[in-house]
């Protein structure tokens, strides 16, 4: 299972960190691939378009809107809170690749990668609530 | 000791068994400290700039732990002061008190290179065996020495 993630808070400076190595150590111990991308304050490198177009399914871990989420266009994401991942990141990711075995994720309806427009489309969709949220 | 100044935290800046009422009492403690070192300016303003980010969400988290933290104009340099408490502050957690509070100030504006110290700070604050040195530690010097091995940019 290849899993790329997004994590971000209101901050940037803590809990951005602590939830990405939260789901690095526990996708270790379970045996999933994981990429994390750290949307914070204290440096944000993203991560290659092939690691994107990789992987199984996006999970995201974001307080604030996912930086060019147009990368993950068509891709079958999840939502989760932060807190969720900072209390039991295994089980979000048990509960996660749980739920993406069984088809239940919307796909990132992010438009094209190339166009202006995709953050806007993103926010609608999110507003339309493409965005799942599966805890809390 | 060399490099002091410049270090995420100092031992100035750890207060071992630190006992408090409320979270905003023990938060107070350990900025003092912070403009005690030099590392804030403006105690109110900073800890008012605190209070707002505490006010989103709390920012007590399992394993007992409690990190208050905030960007500011009144701090100085990226700093770390470290409570530890033996009954424990209650930061909002589920499973109870914090009884290590990382009370994080970063300064406002500062560039990604000068907050990586920070990410890795909050890296090593997921690992148990990491806040189980800091809970078994002696004194204030022994953490900050810990800090100082443990956590690099």
């Amino acid at each position: 299972m290849r899993i790329v993630a997004v994590t971000s808070c209101i901050t940037g400076i803590a809990h951005t960190y602590m939830a990405a190595e939260a789901l690095e150590q526990a996708a270790k111990k379970l045996g999933y691939e994981i990429t994390v991308e750290t949307q914070g304050s204290a440096g944000s490198t993203a991560m290659p378009q092939a690691t994107i177009d990789l992987a199984d399914f996006c999970l995201f871990a974001n307080d604030l809107d996912v930086k060019n989420i147009e990368r993950f266009a068509g891709k079958p994401f999840v939502h989760v809170g932060v807190s969720e991942v900072l209390t039991d990141a295994e089980s979000v990711l048990d509960t996660c690749v749980r739920n993406f075995n069984t088809g239940t994720f919307a796909a990132v309806d992010g438009g094209s990668r190339t166009t202006q427009t995709s953050s806007k489309s993103a926010a609608e969709a999110e507003k339309k609530g493409f965005f799942k949220k599966l805890f809390g | 000791m060399a490099g002091a100044k410049n270090a995420l935290t100092t031992a100035d800046l750890i207060i071992v068994g630190l006992e408090a009422d409320s979270k905003e009492s023990a938060t107070r403690m350990l900025a003092e400290r912070m403009v005690a070192t030099g590392r804030v300016t403006d105690i109110e303003g900073y800890l008012e700039d605190v209070r707002l980010r505490e006010a989103q969400m709390d920012t007590g988290l399992p394993g007992g732990i409690g990190i208050p933290h905030a960007r500011s104009a009144h701090v100085t340099r990226p700093t770390v002061a470290i409570g530890t408490s033996v009954r424990g502050v209650d930061f909002g957690a589920h499973d109870g008190p914090a009884h290590l509070i990382f009370l994080i100030g970063a300064p406002d504006g500062s560039d990604d290179a000068h907050l990586h110290i920070l990410a890795a700070l909050a890296r090593k604050l997921v690992h148990e065996d990491f806040r189980q040195s800091l809970r078994d530690a002696a004194d204030a010097h022994q953490i900050a020495a810990i800090i100082s091995k443990e956590v690099k940019p």
